[in-house]
């Protein structure tokens, strides 16, 4: 019934196994066709995976619908990464797994900050910058600031960092278990380059 | 030695990953007969569908975006199950979000959507259901109140969740 590649049964082996270990995980990955780093963070039952995103593919993507030249180069130099959250249940307690996005911490150049929300970009902007169209593409393609996954529920969307192509920083992210609040640690992660940077 | 631990670890390693990609197969239950809200949207044939026009069996209401990775992978297992629940009398709605007719047909050459394909251009909606992300997809009882919920994608043609569905219509 299910079609799972070699490549997805590796990482699900890599996955399975850091699980079950005690401590968080992170697991570090580069894709081979495309370079685009991944940092795959695993604690308990909560999954949170961050893959770069170049900014010609964010881009692409804005392009098509009615932003202006500026609010393009704004998100597109922003730190965008594909940011997916998984509630694996793979403890058994079937227990909800609550995130609020607020609450992370990145850490850059020294200084501790939030990261860059939807809520934040779509405030920002009026109707000549972004359409209202253009707007539902943030408000539905952006990760949602606060949610709630039960035992094998996930969301896909894209998170920003506001910081520029290149740089590095660590994100503190915490969520909800049980009832607890919980946190851990992603460090060293890599903003996608811009394509001057790319060889 | 070594080789058969290793071996043994993978044998181990692989259960534990079956199991967990078999706890993606979830539906959580949403108590308190909860009203689906009401809507009224055309599909891409022009056709108006309102909620209400099913009441008296169940409905599976997906969110999603021809954008959105995990929506478009789980556009051709809905198919399937489409495919499976004709003789069920259970319906399944796709409420694309945002998009116009052109986007939707190009999308639909590459996947396949016999369902019909709502579209909610201006997100009116999709605002008054409790939908955070895409996918949502809701499963609405026959008597028209929330049953089901699922965030994120799911394989919609396996029996485990089918059959959920399934107990609905006989009113289990």
């Amino acid at each position: 019934m299910y079609c799972i590649s070699k490549t997805k049964v590796l990482t699900g082996i890599l996955v399975t196994l850091a699980a079950a270990c005690a401590h968080a995980q992170v697991l570090h990955s580069v894709n081979e066709e495309n370079g685009l780093q991944t940092w795959h963070f695993i604690e308990g039952d909560i999954e949170i995976e961050l893959v770069q995103r170049l900014p010609d593919q964010s881009r692409a993507l804005l392009m098509k619908h009615e932003f202006s030249r500026d609010v393009i180069e704004e998100l597109a130099l922003s730190c965008m990464t594909q940011t997916i959250i998984r509630n694996s249940g793979r403890s058994g307690s079937g227990q909800a797994v609550s995130i609020d996005l607020k609450q992370w911490r990145m850490q850059h150049k020294g200084k501790t900050s939030g990261i860059r929300l939807k809520e934040q970009w779509l405030a920002s902007w009026s109707d000549e910058d972004a359409s209202p169209a253009a707007k539902l593409v943030i408000r539905w393609g952006m990760f949602p600031t606060q949610q709630e996954y039960q035992p094998g529920d996930f969301n896909w969307g894209l998170t920003t960092y506001g910081i520029p192509p290149g740089s590095v920083f660590d994100l503190t992210v915490t969520w909800q278990e049980g009832g607890e609040s919980r946190s851990g640690e992603i460090r060293n992660i890599v903003c996608a380059p811009d394509v001057d940077k790319l060889k | 030695m070594m080789v058969m631990k290793a071996l043994q670890g993978l044998v181990v390693s692989l259960a534990v990953l079956a199991a967990a990609v078999q706890a993606d197969q979830t539906l959580t239950a949403i108590p308190g007969g909860v009203k689906a809200p009401e809507f009224a949207l055309q599909d891409t044939a022009g056709k108006t569908h309102r909620l209400s026009d099913y009441r008296g069996k169940p409905v599976i209401i997906n969110f999603w975006t021809t954008w959105c990775p995990p929506c478009r992978e789980e556009i051709p297992s809905m198919n399937r199950a489409w495919h499976l629940l004709e003789e069920d009398d259970i319906a399944i709605l796709a409420i694309n979000m945002g998009e116009d007719e052109d986007t939707i047909f190009i999308f639909t050459a590459d996947y396949p959507a016999d369902f019909p394909v709502l579209m909610d251009q201006a997100g009116d909606v999709i605002a008054e259901w409790p939908v955070k992300g895409l996918p949502t997809t809701y499963v609405v009882a026959p008597d028209g109140t929330l049953a089901y919920r699922a965030i994120g994608s799911r394989e919609w043609d396996d029996n485990v969740l089918l059959d959920a569905v399934r107990a609905l219509k006989q009113g289990r």
